[in-house]
């Protein structure tokens, strides 16, 4: 069976990535452990050590494990989110990698179908990783890993999307701070409201319908 | 599709754009139109700003028209990109060199966006290479190729899919005379093959030695449009012109049709008799 001329292109668009991908591996990877460890070591060992324990919906839970699901939500914000936008941005301003394959049967949209795929794709292995640290540490339970996959790739689709708008409002105003400030910040700053919505004023009360990552955060949680 | 459509059409072609938020509306493209038949070269000839890339890039399909039509081999290039652009290379006048891969890989990989299969990539992007002289760079990065090396790998590129529609914007720019030479011998080669070639270029030899035949295009109009034998002749009088070359040296020479370009595009530069 002959494969749609469109899902084809997207699938060429993606294996694009995947292959220069492949190359920058090992570097990733390396990259991709460490930086949940520093926030393990730094919110889960230090600040749990004044925290000590949390109680939240009758469940009693170590500090680390608690800001665990926030780890793994804050990746798929990081990686979806400077892999659509950053990432994207240099390639297409500087590599013209968009121009280059959009002169051939594959069309803009396909690209950026492609890229938007590819840039979940890699936020949701990211999330996946970080996921077995959690198991590792135990921090994580192992039977979520599969329930994750799902939650954190529709996540990183939204915020792949999310920064490919950015790149786009930068490409055409050089200016890259405006959609940080505005909504990337916000996602992550807020991001503790998450299991404290109770306590806050009733604008943040509506904000998580906003800042995505908000409803993420708890969905990621044990 | 029948024989008698022409592998290029341009019909009332129209770009008016912004070139960004707030700033103001340029004409870019003012109704251009022609065609290109069956192994014909046409050029493209205009000063910086005439509007040359961004009738390409319409071309192309990348930027859509404001007004008018493109068809490639019958196909409307924006109502069907994906027919059209089958059967287009296109060799962009910027670097668009994929510099996450390495020479040979580049080719395979642009090949497997047409639908190529594998082998027949490999193949043809063997054959490029030696063609276009860069067989021994194949395992290198992009970034490792000087400019004009880089130059030739992207006018490959533009070959992979063996294009019935050949368009190059200033293709031979930087580029020295014998790689020129190669790159011109490379696109007889394709002519003959029955490929139609649409050629930018700022270098008037390279027209009028390529070019069967040649628009002069200036703020986004086309001026005229013949062959350059033809130009010459309806435009330019005399049997000779006089051209002061260094201060008190002073060139008698047949007319050209740089000549031309320069009487139509309202630049003199010293030449007189025009």
């Amino acid at each position: 069976m002959k494969i749609p001329d469109s899902l084809w292109s997207i699938w060429c668009v993606w294996l694009r990535y995947f292959a220069a991908f492949i190359k920058s591996l090992p570097y990733y990877l390396g990259t991709t452990f460490l930086e949940p460890i520093f926030y393990l070591l730094s919110f889960g060992v230090g600040v749990g050590a004044l925290v000590g324990g949390i109680t939240t919906q009758g469940v009693h839970l170590s500090y680390r494990s608690f800001i665990f699901s926030g780890i793994i939500a804050q990746t798929v914000l990081f990686q979806g989110f400077y892999e659509g936008a950053f990432g994207a941005f240099v390639r297409m301003y500087y590599q013209k990698i968009f121009q280059a394959i959009a002169i051939t049967p594959v069309t803009l949209s396909e690209v950026l179908w492609g890229e938007l795929l590819w840039d979940s794709t890699k936020a949701t292995v990211a999330a996946e990783v970080v996921a077995l640290i959690g198991v590792a540490t135990k921090d994580f339970p192992a039977q979520c890993l599969l329930w994750l996959l799902p939650v954190c790739f529709l996540s990183s689709v939204l915020f792949s999307a999310m920064g490919l708008a950015a790149a786009g409002f930068a490409a055409a105003s050089m200016n890259f701070p405006i959609p940080n400030t505005c909504w990337y910040s916000q996602c992550f700053f807020f991001a503790a409201f998450s299991t404290q919505l109770r306590v806050c004023p009733p604008l943040c009360k509506k904000s998580p319908g906003f800042f995505r990552l908000l409803p993420s955060t708890p969905l990621c949680g044990p | 599709m029948t024989t008698s459509v022409p592998p290029l059409q341009v019909i009332q072609l129209a770009k008016r754009y912004r070139a960004h938020w707030g700033g103001e509306e340029t004409q870019a493209l003012s109704g251009i139109s022609f065609e290109i038949a069956t192994g014909e070269c046409f050029g493209l000839l205009g000063p910086n700003g005439a509007g040359k890339s961004t009738a390409i890039q319409c071309i192309s399909g990348f930027y859509p028209a404001t007004s008018g039509e493109v068809f490639v081999e019958g196909y409307n290039v924006h109502l069907h990109p994906k027919q059209a652009r089958q059967v287009l290379g296109v060799c962009n006048q910027e670097e668009t060199l994929d510099s996450d891969f390495k020479v040979y890989d580049q080719l395979v990989r642009h090949a497997s966006y047409f639908r190529i299969p594998t082998f027949l990539a490999k193949q043809r992007a063997h054959d490029l290479l030696e063609r276009f002289g860069l067989s021994d760079k194949a395992k290198e990065p992009v970034e490792s190729l000087s400019g004009g090396m880089k130059r030739r790998l992207q006018v490959a590129r533009s070959l992979i899919s063996n294009p019935r529609v050949l368009v190059l914007d200033e293709p031979t720019t930087g580029l020295d005379p014998d790689v020129r030479r190669m790159l011109w011998e490379a696109l007889a080669e394709a002519r003959k093959k029955g490929t139609a070639i649409l050629l930018c270029t700022h270098y008037m030899e390279e027209a009028e030695r390529l070019c069967d035949r040649v628009a002069i295009l200036s703020e986004g109009k086309i001026l005229d449009v013949d062959s350059p034998e033809n130009l010459v002749a309806r435009h330019i009088a005399r049997g000779e012109v006089e051209e002061e070359v260094r201060p008190g040296v002073v060139w008698k020479r047949r007319p050209n049709l740089e000549d031309v370009y320069l009487k139509l595009t309202g630049s003199r530069l010293g030449v007189e008799g025009l």
